[in-house]
C-alpha cells in the first residue's frame, strides 16, 4: 500500500486536511508536529487523553499509600512520642500529601510511555513517513491509501496548502 | 591537476537548497557543540573546587564533626544554612515550569529548560548537604521507613521526617518534570547529531517521532505535572520551614514561617537564574530567545518577591515585641546589634535595599547591574538562613548557655565545593543537552507564522 507525505508550514491546513481526509473514509492517517499545537490533538483521536486516569489513579494511590503507611507504622510498635495519638493525623497529611504528588508524578509519566506509545519502534529506526524536517518546523501528513486514491489523496493535500506531496513507498 | 568544475550560470542563480534545518535548530543546538578553552578552563576550577571539597569531606568523616564549627548551643551551621539555601534555589524552576505553565505566561519558554535544570541541580546540591550534616554518614538511611530486624519504624510525627520525604519526592518529581520536557528536544538533537551522542539521544528519545499521539499524551503530561508540582513546590520550603517553625526556638517558632521561606525561595531562585542566565546568554549568543523581556519579567519577580521577603522581616520584628515575650524580643534585638548584626544588615541590604532599584526600568534592562543585583540577592539570602539559624541558635533562652559560633575551614570548602558542584552540572548539562526548550521556542515561532500567514490566505 502506498503512503503519500504531505509537507506543509503551519498546523492549521494539517489539520483541515486531516479532518477532510477521515470524513472521506481514510484510516490511516498520522500528523507529525514540531511541537504540540491544541489544533492537532483531537484531529485523529477526539476523545480526551487517557493520561489523566493514570494521574488520577496514582494520585489516589500515593494519599491511601501514605496515611496507611504512616498510621500502621505507628501502630506496628506503638512509641509515645509527646503526648501525641499514635495516629496523629494532621502531621501524617503532610506524609500523605508528599506521597500523592509522587505517585502522581510517576504514575504520570508512566501514563506518557503507555499513552504516547514510547519507548517507540526498534532502536534507530523511524517509520517510513518520518522525516527530519519534523523535527525542524515541518509538519507531516502522512496518508495510507490504496493504489487508485493517490492522485486524489494528492490533490487533496496541495489544496489544503501542503508545498510537497511525497510519495513514500509502502 | 583538473580545473575545479566551473558553476553553470544556471546553478549559480538557483536559489539555495532551503536547508533541512531550521534556524532556531541550529541557534539552539550550537550550544552543545565544541566547548572554547574558558569552557574548559571554568569547569576544570569547579572540578578543582568540587575534589577539594569531596576530600574534606572524606576527612570530615574519618575524623568526625569536630572539624565543623559546632559549639555548644549552636549545632546547626553552615551545612543547614546551605542546604536551606539550595533548596530554595531549587524553587523557580519549578516555578517557572509549573505555575507560569498553568498562567500561560508564555516567556516562560526560553527560559524554563535551563530552570528547571537548576532545580534538579540545586536539588542534589542540598540533598548531599544532609548527608554532609548528619555525621555518621554510613546511618542516614536510618531516616528512611524500611523493615528492620529491631521492628521499629521511623517518627513521622518528626518535622525531620517530613523533610525527607518533601526532599525526596521534589526530586524525583524535578527530574520526571525535566526529562519529560526533554524527550522532544533530544529527538531533535538525535536527528542531526552524529556518533556517540547519536547513540545517546536515539536511546534518551524513546523513539519520540511527533506524532499526534505523542504530542498529545505530552501536552497532558506537562499540565498534570504542571498541576501536581505547584502545590509542591510551595510545600517544600514550607516543610523546610516547619524544621525549624516546629521547635520552641525564639526567632524560630513563628507560623509565617512557611510563606515567608516560601517566598524567600521563590526569590533566591530567580535571583539564580538570572546570575547563570546572564552569561550564558552572553557566551553563546542566545539574545534572540533570552531577550531583555525575559530579564525585565525576571527583574519584576524578583521586586515582588523581594517585597513580600522585606514584609516578612517587618513582621518578624513586629511579632518578636508584640508577643511581649522577652526571649524572643531579646532574640531579635541580638539579630541586628548582637555578635551576628553583620549577617543581618547584610541580609536586609542585599534582600531589601538593591532589589528596590528594580522599579526602574532602565535598571531591568540593564543586563550588567541586574546580574549584581541578583548576585547579591542571592548572597542575602544566604545570609538570611545563616542569620535565623545561627542567631536563633546561639541565644536560645538561658543566656548562661549562649555561644558564639563561626565556620571553620571545612565548612567553608564544603560551601564552595557546593557551588562549584552546582556550576560544574550546570556546565555539563549545557555540553549534552538542550538547555534552551527548543519545541516551546519554536511552539511561539510557528504560532506567529500560523497567525501571519492565516492572515493572508
Amino acid at each position: 500500500m502506498p503512503s503519500l507525505q504531505g509537507i506543509f508550514d503551519t498546523p492549521g491546513p494539517v489539520a483541515a486536511a486531516a479532518k477532510r481526509l477521515k470524513n472521506r473514509g481514510f484510516t490511516d492517517l498520522e500528523i507529525y508536529a514540531p511541537a504540540p499545537f491544541p489544533e492537532l490533538d483531537d484531529v485523529l483521536d477526539p476523545k480526551p487523553s487517557r493520561v489523566r486516569l493514570f494521574t488520577l489513579i496514582g494520585g489516589l494511590t500515593g494519599v491511601v499509600t501514605g496515611y496507611a503507611m504512616t498510621i500502621w507504622m505507628s501502630i506496628d510498635w506503638p512509641v509515645m512520642i509527646g503526648g501525641k495519638p499514635f495516629a496523629a493525623i494532621p502531621t501524617y497529611t503532610i506524609i500523605g500529601f508528599e506521597l500523592t504528588i509522587l505517585f502522581g508524578a510517576l504514575a504520570t509519566l508512566l501514563g506518557l510511555l503507555l499513552v504516547g506509545g514510547l519507548p517507540y519502534g526498534s532502536f534507530g529506526h523511524h517509520d517510513k513517513g518520518y522525516d527530519v524536517r519534523f523535527s525542524a518546523e515541518e509538519f507531516g501528513l502522512v496518508v495510507g491509501c490504496r493504489e487508485r486514491d493517490v492522485a486524489e489523496v494528492d490533490a487533496l493535500l496541495r489544496a489544503h496548502h501542503a508545498k510537497e506531496v511525497n510519495l513514500v513507498e509502502g | 591537476m583538473t580545473p575545479p568544475p566551473a558553476l553553470s550560470v544556471a546553478e549559480s542563480l538557483r536559489p539555495e537548497q532551503e536547508p533541512v534545518d531550521s534556524k532556531i535548530n541550529r541557534d539552539l543546538l550550537q550550544v552543545m557543540e565544541g566547548a572554547s578553552a574558558g569552557y574548559f578552563l571554568l569547569l576544570g576550577a569547579t572540578l578543582l573546587t568540587v575534589t577539594a571539597a569531596a576530600l574534606t569531606w572524606i576527612y570530615q568523616i574519618y575524623i568526625g564533626l569536630g572539624i565543623a564549627g559546632y559549639t555548644h548551643p549552636v549545632f546547626w551551621g553552615v551545612y543547614i544554612v546551605t542546604f536551606v539555601f539550595w533548596v530554595g534555589i531549587a524553587h523557580a524552576g519549578t516555578l517557572i515550569s509549573a505555575i507560569l505553565y498553568l498562567f500561560r505566561a508564555k516567556w516562560r519558554n526560553a527560559i524554563n529548560r535551563s530552570a528547571e535544570s537548576m532545580t534538579v541541580f540545586a536539588v542534589m546540591t542540598a540533598g548531599m548537604f544532609l548527608g554532609i550534616h548528619v555525621g555518621r554518614i554510613w546511618k542516614a538511611y536510618f531516616i528512611l521507613p524500611y523493615p528492620n530486624q529491631r521492628g521499629l519504624w521511623v517518627n513521622f510525627r518528626s518535622p525531620l521526617e517530613w523533610d525527607t520525604f518533601a526532599i525526596s519526592t521534589y526530586a524525583t518529581v524535578s527530574i520526571v518534570f525535566l526529562f519529560i520536557g526533554l524527550i522532544p528536544d533530544i529527538a531533535i538533537a538525535r536527528d542531526r547529531a552524529r556518533s556517540w551522542r547519536k547513540l545517546l539521544y536515539t536511546a534518551l528519545a524513546l523513539g519520540w517521532q511527533g506524532t499526534s499521539q505523542q504530542w498529545k499524551a505530552h501536552s497532558r503530561s506537562v499540565l498534570h505535572l504542571s498541576g501536581l508540582a505547584t502545590p509542591l513546590v510551595l510545600s517544600v520550603h514550607s516543610v523546610v520551614s516547619w524544621d525549624f517553625a516546629m521547635s520552641i526556638v525564639p526567632g524560630w517558632h513563628a507560623t509565617i514561617f512557611a510563606p515567608y521561606f516560601v517566598a524567600g525561595a521563590i526569590f533566591s531562585g530567580f535571583a539564580m537564574v538570572l546570575t547563570v542566565m546572564i552569561p550564558v546568554r552572553r557566551i553563546f549568543g542566545l539574545e534572540e530567545y533570552i531577550t531583555d523581556y525575559h530579564f525585565d519579567n525576571m527583574g519584576k519577580f524578583i521586586l515582588l518577591t523581594s517585597w513580600i521577603v522585606g514584609y516578612a522581616y517587618v513582621t518578624e520584628y513586629f511579632v518578636a515585641w508584640y508577643s511581649g515575650v522577652e526571649p524572643e524580643q531579646t532574640s531579635f534585638w541580638l539579630r541586628a546589634f548582637g555578635p551576628y548584626w553583620f549577617s543581618t544588615w547584610t541580609m536586609i541590604i542585599c534582600n531589601v535595599g538593591f532589589p528596590q532599584l528594580l522599579w526602574f526600568r532602565k535598571v531591568r534592562t540593564h543586563v550588567p547591574t541586574l546580574f549584581v543585583i541578583s548576585t547579591f540577592v542571592n548572597i542575602g539570602m544566604w545570609f538570611e538562613r545563616y542569620v535565623i539559624i545561627i542567631s536563633g541558635l546561639s541565644r536560645e533562652y538561658d543566656p548562661a548557655v549562649w555561644g558564639v559560633y563561626t565556620p571553620t575551614w571545612a565548612e567553608l570548602t564544603i560551601l564552595a565545593g557546593s557551588f562549584a558542584f552546582f556550576a560544574m552540572l550546570f556546565l555539563l548539562f549545557m555540553k549534552v543537552l538542550p538547555v534552551v526548550a527548543i519545541y516551546e521556542v519554536k511552539e511561539l515561532a510557528i504560532h506567529e507564522r500560523a497567525v501571519a500567514s492565516e492572515g493572508a490566505h
